[in-house]
């Protein structure tokens, strides 16, 4: 019996891989499916789900079935390293969606010297260069863009001192010292009256939110997950500072800040890039159809940012695969159209979850808006912003 | 290690490089993610398995290796100098690290070095013209030689290679008086003392030789992966490396590439068996749980780790594949009781 077992395990690991060879185009996704960074995962399901929603409705891409595998990344560089080759290697994947920043950082002339079409779950400014990395494709503003924008809306509001907190990890520091030093607080008319940095696995920041009270700024931007974001506006409403003072990015519009809180999180804004789960958009018929014969896993707003990059990816493939007259023998060649058709989308409409984006500059769409914490969920309170 | 164990050795070592070419990157990177978790779990088994030292600080080890050879290669050198210089370096800060063991020892000796891993995570982040802080240091990759040998199959044959000489290196030196010292200061160190052994300076030439070993496996880590990053080397790699040479064997040079392997490709082996039964979310979920299952039930059952089943499964086919003499059955009892004293 344990040496059947132990065949079994590794005939699997041997003779999964063939299972790629069998499928007209393959897609591989990764992301942290267990880890630190697990809330957010949807955009992981959301883009696997959209390749199977193809197969479903429509038979896969001009008559090709997609394979999509989803890999867990773990937030870890060594499994994120190891899910990029066997993407490249094994799967031989024709569009791989990755991770975290370090990975693709890491990993960034690789994806060059593979010439295979990456599109990154990061939104760190440095893997975003079309010119440098022609691979790499992002789904959205910058998380320095995301800043920009938070506190132009602050200036917008009369607001004149603001103070940035911000984890102790990359995703933390290294946007914020971008901006600040860019003077760009300044030209908005904007004091930076402090900057107070935190551990990313913090469990109490009592202390550094009674510094904030002690500044009485009028706004605090919040460069963290989720899971920070809970300790800040939890000890917050500690002090008896309200949540309307705080504003996260793009990794704060999470189901759990509101439910986990409750009127403490009332009035918390954060910087939205995609239409939430559940909104009147056209996305959502489909995503409501996949839905009647399969679960989905998440229902979040970063299901949306996956839906969206599976729309994006597939439409570079389709438009390939289109101008070949079928799926190319050659991979290489196949990658390389699906880069330059990826690079030349035309008006891409994501079915509502964004405003009409192209990729000519490799990041999609650049704009955002706000969303706040009203009645126990978020609300968008206000129209689009450019962050350019 | 016998000469014919270091044959046998050599001869596995230059089959898997035979077989590199046909493996597929891929396959490739498994094989030097295996042979680098292993070199340093050999370097952490010497000094727990071997000198009883206990140490919560391999990862920090690891990241000082990293960033020294980074920063070596990206100013031009070959990797050879960046591994013996990342070697030689972390050598240094082992043996700073282990000073606090000329006057501490088991538990209070282990929360030091626990103290040193978030001491060296700090330094990371700090010492930006070094490490380039939180953001990493991005690392070139370095002529081996002066060959180029920066794609996966050429890291996989660099770090077996260096593998094979650890193994060897480490098994020599357990010969010598240096490796019995080691060995006698893990049984007792009162005794170690009455036999006239210097047991401050043993240990910090134990601290100095698992620290060039750790150096050199991080040294590889870096230009394998390109870059050194602090949150690559917190406190949960080096808990891996402790659990890797429990699982594996304390004090055993196959019971660390064994637990290296282990450790390294379980996650793998999950992910496979998850994708072929099309539960491959669920069992990304149960992976951490059976792997802290998997280190309970090997402490509870099977203290001496995966090397020891190995030997019993090899004496197990042996007999079944024929009656052993009285002379092969003495030896095998031997060699059995030697590798339980190590």
């Amino acid at each position: 019996m344990r040496k059947s077992l132990v065949i079994a395990a590794f005939g699997a690991l041997l003779a999964s891989p063939s299972n790629a060879v069998s499928a007209d185009i393959n897609v591989c996704i990764w992301g942290t499916i267990t880890g630190p960074d697990a809330l957010v995962n949807g955009m992981s399901y959301g883009a696997r789900d959209y390749f199977e929603y193809l197969n479903e409705a429509e038979g896969g891409i001009e008559g090709h079935k997609v394979h999509t595998v989803l890999l867990d990344g773990r937030y870890k560089l060594d499994e994120e390293q190891k899910n990029y080759r066997r993407c490249v290697s094994e799967e031989n994947a024709v569009f791989i969606n990755g991770w975290s920043t370090g990975a693709v950082k890491s990993l960034r002339d690789q994806i060059q010297s593979d010439a295979v079409p990456f599109m990154t779950d990061s939104h760190s400014s440095e893997v975003l260069d079309p010119k440098k990395f022609p691979y790499i494709f992002m789904a959205g503003p910058t998380y320095e863009q995301q800043i920009l924008i938070g506190l132009r809306s602050a200036a917008k509001a009369g607001g004149k001192r603001v103070v940035i907190m911000h984890a102790n990890n990359e995703y933390g520091r290294a946007p914020v010292e971008v901006v600040r030093k860019s003077g760009a607080i300044e030209e908005m008319g904007l004091e930076l009256v402090d900057q107070i940095e935190f551990p990313f696995d913090t469990q109490d920041l009592t202390g550094q939110i009674l510094r904030v009270k002690n500044i009485d700024p009028d706004l605090v931007f919040v460069q963290a997950s989720t899971p920070q974001m809970l300790v800040v506006l939890r000890d917050a409403a500690k002090v008896g500072l309200p949540a309307s003072l705080f504003m996260g990015n793009m990794y704060n519009i999470s189901p759990a800040i509101p439910e986990q809180l409750g009127a403490s999180a009332e009035g918390f804004r954060s910087i939205q890039l995609y239409a939430d789960f559940g909104s009147d958009i056209p996305a959502m018929k489909d995503i409501n159809k996949y839905g009647e014969s399969n679960t989905i896993e998440k229902r979040d707003t970063y299901y949306m940012k996956g839906w969206y990059q599976g729309i994006a990816m597939s439409t570079a493939i389709r438009n390939a695969v289109k101008k070949a007259g079928g799926v190319p023998d050659d991979l290489v060649a196949f990658r390389n159209s699906v880069r330059d058709e990826m690079e030349n989308l035309p008006s891409l409409d994501t079915g509502g979850i964004t405003p009409v984006v192209n990729y000519a500059n490799h990041q999609g769409p650049t704009q955002a808006r706000i969303s706040e914490i009203k009645g126990g969920s978020y609300t968008a309170v206000g129209e689009w912003i450019d962050a350019e | 290690m016998s000469l014919r164990q270091i044959i046998i050795l050599i001869t596995v070592a230059l089959a898997v490089m035979v077989v590199l070419p046909g493996l597929g990157r891929y396959g490739a990177y498994i094989v030097y993610v295996v042979a680098i978790a292993s070199i340093g779990a050999l370097a952490l088994n010497l000094l727990i398995g071997y000198c009883g030292q206990i140490s919560f600080c391999h990862g920090g080890l690891l990241g000082v290796g990293a960033y020294a050879a980074g920063n070596i290669g990206n100013a031009g050198q070959d990797m050879v100098v960046a591994l013996v210089g990342a070697g030689i370096v972390t050598a240094f800060v082992s043996v700073m690290i282990g000073l606090p063991a000329l006057r501490l020892r088991g538990l209070y000796f282990a929360i030091s070095t626990l103290a040193a891993q978030f001491i060296l995570e700090y330094l990371f982040r700090l010492i930006e013209p070094w490490t380039h802080g939180v953001s990493g240091l991005l690392i070139q990759p370095a002529p081996f030689f002066g060959l180029d040998l920066s794609n996966d199959r050429g890291y996989a044959a660099i770090a077996v290679g260096l593998l094979v000489m650890s193994l060897i290196a480490v098994s020599r030196l357990l010969r010598t008086d240096l490796g019995r010292r080691f060995i006698l200061i893990r049984d007792s160190e009162i005794v170690a003392r009455g036999m006239g052994v210097n047991v401050a300076r043993t240990k910090l030439w134990a601290f100095a030789i698992s620290g060039f070993l750790a150096g050199m496996s991080g040294g590889l880590l870096a230009f394998t992966s390109r870059i050194a990053a602090p949150e690559a080397f917190e406190i949960a790699l080096s808990v891996d490396y402790v659990a890797m040479i429990i699982v594996g064997g304390l004090g055993s040079l196959p019971g660390a590439v064994i637990g290296a392997g282990f450790v390294v490709l379980l996650p793998e082996v999950a992910q496979r068996i998850g994708e072929t039964f099309g539960a491959a979310t669920q069992t990304a979920a149960l992976r951490e749980m059976v792997f802290g299952l998997l280190i309970i039930l090997f402490l509870i059952h099977e203290p001496r780790g995966l090397n020891s089943l190995a030997s019993r499964a090899v004496r197990r086919l042996r007999r079944t594949s024929g009656p052993l003499s009285n002379n092969k059955r003495s030896s095998a009892s031997d060699l059995e009781m030697t590798q339980a004293r190590l």
